[in-house]
């Protein structure tokens, strides 16, 4: 498999959240009204019951780790998140994957024998639109046996 | 009676230099594999014998699910110091962060001491109703030593103007 270059766009899957699937991240995690009750919702900012934004951090990082790991990417940790936005909320049933574009390798890791990836992330919903942007540091295995480990 | 002035307070009320520190919580083993399970399902999150053999020699907790216990932990801490009464940092989503750092990894048994500092008020006002409010927060192991921080922009109420307070007209 070709190792992706820097300036791929690296395409993950989709993922459904379903309103169990969102209450139940919010109730241990974010309990709050727009998070958890459906009539509350409707009332809030968002106008919607909606997930966590640490849901959606959660599990678009998931979404990279998975696709890192496909293209062939010996992944080991995510250290740093330089920015993170939403930009829009995902709703009951909505769908979100992720479009990862590799930045730079110049920075320095803080795990041994790794380097350091930057990663462009676009969080999009069904439609394809953005609802979160993240930069990241990824911890990228160069040592061959920690590689085989990942 | 007491003054409850710290209880209710628009954006206009909180300074910048106010400290919190939202609390302590210990994380299990039980709550590392289950959250990993969900969100990061890799050997060095999930399973316990797997992971000694790994780069980090045991368990250590996704660093989402240290993010996340802030959530928990600033949402706990707020319901209790407003006591239902306005703050203007309730129900005011997150809208950004940035210089997210995981330092070390937690471990099954470790405690992180998660603490809030207000350290700037961005001149911005969004949809007429709300302004930004920014923290850093850092959480600290038993040790003392910084496993995380970050800086989050959350909204905050602004003081409604007369005019807009239907109860004034």
């Amino acid at each position: 498999m070709a190792t992706p270059s820097p300036s791929d766009h690296l395409e993950s899957k989709s993922i459904e959240l379903d309103q169990s699937a969102i209450v139940a991240f919010a109730s241990r995690f974010d309990p709050q009204p727009y998070h958890l009750d459906a009539d509350a919702a409707d009332q809030s900012i968002f106008g919607g019951l909606c997930a966590s934004g640490w849901h959606i951090a959660a599990l678009a990082t998931r979404l990279v780790i998975e696709t890192l790991v496909d293209n062939g990417l010996p992944f080991l940790e995510m250290t740093a998140i330089s920015r993170l936005k939403w930009s829009r909320p995902i709703f009951v049933n909505e769908h979100i994957s992720v479009r990862v574009t590799l930045g730079s390798s110049d920075e320095e890791s803080p795990i041994a024998n790794t380097r350091c990836q930057t990663l462009e992330i676009e969080v999009c919903n069904g439609n394809g639109a953005v609802v979160a942007t993240m930069t990241a540091n990824a911890a990228i295995a160069i040592d061959a046996a920690l590689a085989a480990s990942t | 009676m007491t003054d409850l002035y710290l209880r209710d307070r628009w954006f206009e009320d909180l300074p910048v230099g106010e400290f919190h520190v939202f609390g302590s919580h210990t994380f299990s083993e039980l709550e590392i594999v289950e959250f990993a399970e969900t969100f990061d399902p890799r050997p060095e999150s999930t399973d316990p014998d797997q992971a000694r053999l790994n780069h980090r020699q045991g368990l250590i907790a996704s660093p989402w699910l240290v993010t996340a216990m802030w959530m928990r932990k600033m949402v706990d801490y707020m319901e209790i110091y407003a006591q239902g009464v306005n703050d203007g940092r309730r129900n005011g989503a997150g809208v950004a962060i940035s210089d997210l750092q995981w330092l070390e990894p937690v471990r099954p048994g470790h405690t992180l001491t998660y603490t809030y500092e207000i350290i700037a008020k961005p001149d911005r006002v969004i949809r007429e109703k709300w302004g930004l409010i920014r923290s850093r927060n850092e959480a600290f192991n038993q040790y003392g030593n910084k496993v995380m921080q970050f800086e989050i922009d959350i909204l905050a109420e602004r003081r409604p103007q007369e005019s807009d307070d239907p109860q004034q007209q």
